[in-house]
């Protein structure tokens, strides 16, 4: 029963090794996929190129200016003659975003009147946009508080030994008794601050949200392509009817088409895995076994799609396509690039049926938030419905056509 | 010019005989940008926060409230304490979390600043970041509201007079779509073409025509055409659905615009051709395909990932792609009106006849 | 060149002293051959001998690594493009398009060979007529019976007319009555003055050749008349003489 699987597994394997381009694709490809797919998915904006105006030439400007040039967001690269000097940078992309400090801005701040900036930001690549507008604005808002807080200062005196009074631990008791405080207040103003505090990834590298997907996109690419095309070989060449004649049940022969690649997608797993952690100090902060069980639900997907594929194709061309074509919408709706809540509702109920998107979210959760089984399990359940509706039907396919 | 029009007639042929590649070449790139143009939006929406509330005072609902007013932010959970916090971020109920400490309100009008604390999920940095811009921006609100209040200041000391230029809306649509022509064009330029040479070396037809007399120029030209037309056909279609379906406004001209595109199509067919002729089997001629034209497409060419933020090797690399070209030019044209790219034009036009070149001398008229 | 000009007006294949090797392994090793016009010749040999190594190079797909050969009178190491031109080839596996229909093929060769829209369609015509495919011409390729593939095959290659024919095995799996049909078109054509270059298997094929030669591990070994050949062996069959002359390989 056992023994003629393996005899197929092995076969497998042989002509997976013997096939020179083949060992690149499987051992080669992926890692190069990984290093550049890593250094190049960042979304984290650095050097916005801003063009500067500035007309006032005062302390108050120059502030301005160097508060936006000395954070990491932005690179100068051109102080304008004139505003029409500013909208040709934006029109030529010299420049992504455009500051404009008007004669008046430092009177107008000293006076309470509203001094006013212009900020023009080329539209044309909104994803930069937006985040360059919010970091701008960011900014530009922190030098307003700044300026807000010592007219407030100013225009009324507190007394010195206050500091706030709160502290900030997690374990600290839920009810925060107040301590009486002494000082008599005149007109004390109300001013909340917020204390950020970011958790997994203090140093918000967009890298590590992105290795997860990546991971996950290759082992879909090894399991689904490979079986798929695996098995539309042996059609092209005639040697799966051979396999048919043979005593060979039809659960043996998915056996042994299945099984050599599920080794191969583990392997690949473990090998991005352990690359992304040493290269790219990814956290894995949750546990290696439940990451291989979600892996093995995920597989049972892949290998689904894969062999499923196989018995409507005929040729590797055909194969190649169809895997290709459900793999693009897959990834574009799998939350990988884009958020799926910023999708419109009607795609975000598409995307229910979609595979990918639970798996990306359970990587994701065990990598970088030590997510339990208790909190994948949301996640882990769809994605085992999809597979085992994928794979019987893909093995009901498969038989139909052994008879 | 008779053996180039067999060819590109016989080439036809296959691709309309074989529905797959024609769904894949027709149909694809109509549902992408569909559904893309749909879907993909950059601006967070819908950020969901939590809220645990020790005060429970009208202030801290005032806070809450002006919070999601602003209409980018939900409260999607209520917590009692802060044991609940982090299972909360493990399955993903919330982007952040807002602590408003018990003596929130007393301290508010006895301290000289009142803090309260914002814990946020990092792990996805980049949203991280414009999550937390969005709640700082609450804050300031509100701080200015109170400094109205109780001084009678009611502007900010400075205000940002913002103006967005070219796609005033920030519509990602405007933006997603011009990079969507260039991805599409390249995949089934590179995809289909890809395995043209390839798949008659794979089932021998490729001898019989290497015995015939024509020439690789002539085989290379016949191939190119049937695919360019596709191509060409796929790139209106996804102009016009840009325009009609997503209101992409046309500033410059569709003169430049179809000049242009020619040019980037031939590249992206050269290219595919060029795989083909050196590939031996279709499988391979594919798997190069994607490596080298439709992931740097994707990943390199600032379609989606800005190429200011990569390391300076992939900057380089990303130089060598054409479609970091062409999308700048297409954004130009389509958003900016400006029609005339002499430099990048003329980088365009030196590629295509590089790899046209390039793939007629790899084309072997021999076996061996 | 002053010994080809002489030959032009007789000689279609003239071949000398032609190798290939394959790294160390020597394919087809120093061959001389000469083949008249209008004569049907068969180029003999088991499997491995060489035979497709030797066509091909003598179609200017494969370069030799010594010797040289002219067809149609020209040198095929110098001019293997214009040799193109005069031949006509088909190959030992079915090469045509399975996704085109048979006329749909025919079309496609006869453009590639610069012919006329209405040469294209006229000689079409004609040849599915002596190919007995005239019924078919709309049917897709893939789903022919394999004689019929081989008849279509064989009329792609004819269809501009060639001075040359290069056949290689191209009879092979079909059965007796198609492969039978199949000669008469190859005599037909001869008799046009088209020079035939045949392989194949079956040696009561062998029999139907004005000449043979017999090619064991890429040389010839034999050559002649298949007459003289029985006479020189003594034997009644060609079938014979090749069991004669071909050794069992030692390894
Ligand atoms: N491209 C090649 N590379 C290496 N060896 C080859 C190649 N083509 C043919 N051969 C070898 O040359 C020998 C002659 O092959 P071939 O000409 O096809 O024989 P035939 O057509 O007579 O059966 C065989 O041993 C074959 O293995
Ligand atoms: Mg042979």
């Amino acid at each position: 029963m056992i023994a003629p699987v393996l005899y197929l597994i092995r076969k497998e394997f042989l002509q997976i090794f013997r096939d020179h381009a083949m060992r690149g694709i499987i051992f080669v490809v992926p890692l190069i996929q990984l290093m550049i797919f890593s250094y190049a998915v960042t979304t984290d904006l650095k050097d916005i190129r801003i063009a500067i105006l500035d007309n006032d030439k005062t302390i108050a400007s120059r502030n301005l200016i160097s508060a936006l040039v000395e954070s990491d967001y932005f690179k100068l690269v051109s102080t304008a003659p004139n505003p029409k000097h500013l909208r040709h940078n934006l029109l030529t992309s010299d420049a992504d975003v455009t500051l404009w400090i008007p004669l008046g801005f430092s009177e107008d701040l000293a006076t309470g009147n509203g001094a006013q900036v212009a900020l023009n930001v080329d539209g044309s690549n909104s994803s930069i946009a937006l985040r360059a507008l919010g970091y701008t604005e960011a900014v530009v808002r922190l030098q307003a508080m700044k300026s807000l807080e010592s007219f407030i200062q100013a225009s009324i005196t507190i007394p010195s030994n206050q500091t706030p009074s709160t502290n900030w631990d997690l374990q600290d008791e839920d009810q925060i008794a107040t301590s009486p405080r002494i000082v008599p207040q005149i007109m004390n103003p109300r001013l909340i601050e917020p204390v950020m505090r970011f958790f997994y990834n203090p140093t918000l590298e967009s890298r590590y949200y992105m290795i997860p997907g990546i991971l996950v996109l290759l082992i879909t690419l090894i399991s689904a392509f490979l079986t798929g095309m695996a098995v539309v070989k042996e059609k092209e060449l005639g040697t799966l009817e051979q396999l048919m004649v043979s005593p060979l049940t039809p659960a043996q022969l998915i056996a042994g088409k299945t099984i050599p690649f599920v080794v191969l997608a583990y392997f690949e797993l473990a090998v991005a895995t352990t690359f992304a952690i040493l290269w790219f100090k990814l956290p894995l902060v949750g546990s290696i076994p439940l990451l291989a069980l979600c892996a093995l639900v995920y597989l049972l997907v892949t290998l689904g799609v894969g062999l499923l594929v196989s018995t409507i194709s005929n040729t590797q061309q055909q194969a190649m396509f169809t895997v290709w074509f459900f793999l693009i919408f897959g990834i574009l709706m799998s939350g990988f690039f884009f958020p799926i809540e910023n999708m419109p509702v009607i795609i975000q109920k598409i995307t229910v049926i979609n595979p990918l998107r639970y798996f990306i979210e359970i990587i994701r959760g065990i990598f970088l938030r030590g997510a339990t089984f208790d909190d994948v399990l949301p996640n882990l359940l769809p994605m085992l419905v999809i597979g085992l509706v994928i794979f019987s039907a893909a093995i009901m396919r498969f038989r139909k056509r052994t008879k | 010019m008779k053996r180039i029009l067999a060819i590109a007639r016989k080439e036809f042929l296959h691709i309309l005989r074989d529905p797959r590649s024609l769904a894949v070449s027709i149909l694809m790139p109509l549902m992408m940008v569909l559904l893309y143009g749909f879907a993909i939006d950059m601006d967070l929406k819908n950020i969901r926060v939590g809220v645990l509330d020790f005060n429970r005072s009208a202030e801290s609902r005032s806070f809450i409230n002006e919070m999601v007013s602003s209409g980018f932010i939900v409260e999607s959970a209520r917590l009692s304490n802060r044991k609940e916090i982090e299972p909360g971020f493990r399955q993903n109920k919330y982007r952040a979390v807002i602590i408003f400490p018990a003596d929130f309100s007393l301290s508010l009008v006895k301290d000289p600043v009142t803090q309260i604390q914002i814990i946020l999920d990092g792990a996805d940095g980049t949203s991280a970041a414009t999550v937390a811009n969005y709640l700082n921006a609450v804050t300031s609100r509100i701080n200015l509201s109170y400094a109205k209040e109780d001084f009678g200041l009611d502007i900010l000391p400075i205000e940002t007079r913002t103006r967005v230029l070219f796609n005033p809306e920030l519509r990602s649509a405007h933006f997603i779509v011009p990079g969507l022509a260039a991805l599409i064009m390249m995949m089934i330029c590179a995809l289909l073409t890809s395995i043209a040479i390839a798949r008659e070396k794979e089932t021998g037809t490729m001898e019989q025509i290497l015995t015939t007399p024509v020439v690789a120029p002539q085989v290379i030209i016949g191939k190119i055409f049937p695919y360019m037309v596709i191509a060409a056909l796929d790139a209106t279609l996804i102009f016009l659905v840009g325009k009609f379906v997503f209101g992409v406004p046309m500033n410059g001209s569709w003169f430049a615009l179809a000049g242009y595109s020619l040019i980037f199509i031939l590249i992206a067919l050269s290219l595919g051709l060029l795989i083909s002729s050196v590939a031996k089997t279709q499988q391979v001629a594919l798997i190069a395909a994607l490596m080298i034209t439709l992931l740097p497409t994707l990943l390199l060419s600032g379609f989606i990932f800005p190429i200011a933020s990569m390391p300076a090797v992939l900057q380089y690399v990303s130089r060598v792609i054409p479609a970091t070209y062409y999308l700048e030019i297409i954004r130009g044209i389509i958003l900016k009106g400006v029609n005339w790219y002499p430099r990048m034009g003329g980088i365009l036009t030196g590629m295509s006849l590089f790899l046209i070149i390039l793939a007629i001398k790899r084309f072997k008229t021999r076996l061996d | 060149m002053a010994s080809l000009e002489q030959n032009t007006d007789n000689t279609a294949v003239l071949i000398q002293n032609l190798t290939r090797k394959f790294g160390k392994f020597v394919a087809v090793d120093n061959i001389n051959l000469t083949v008249s016009r209008g004569e049907i010749f068969g180029f003999l040999g088991a499997n491995g001998a060489g035979k497709t190594t030797a066509i091909r190079m003598l179609c200017g797909i494969l370069r030799s690594s010594g010797g040289n050969a002219w067809v149609a009178g020209i040198d095929i190491n110098k001019k293997p493009e214009l040799v193109k031109r005069k031949i006509g080839y088909m190959s030992q596996k079915f090469s045509l398009y399975n996704d085109l229909t048979i006329s749909e093929n025919l079309t496609f060769y006869g453009g590639i060979y610069g012919l006329k829209r209405k040469v294209i369609s006229q000689r079409s015509r004609d040849l599915l007529d002596r190919l007995k495919l005239v019924g078919f011409r709309n049917r897709m390729t893939g789903a022919l019976p394999l004689g019929y593939k081989q008849r279509l095959a064989l009329g792609c290659s004819v269809l501009h007319r060639p001075r040359v024919l290069f056949l290689d095995e191209p009879t092979g799996g079909v059965d007796p009555v198609a492969r039978r049909e199949f000669w008469d078109l190859i005599y037909e054509l001869s008799d046009q003055g088209t020079t035939i270059f045949v392989t194949t298997h079956y040696m009561d094929e062998a029999e139907y050749c004005n000449r043979v030669s017999i090619m064991d591990q890429g040389r010839i070994i034999a050559l002649g008349k298949p007459t003289e050949l029985k006479q020189e062996h003594n034997v009644k069959t060609m079938q014979e003489v090749f069991f004669d002359v071909v050794q069992p390989v030692i390894t």
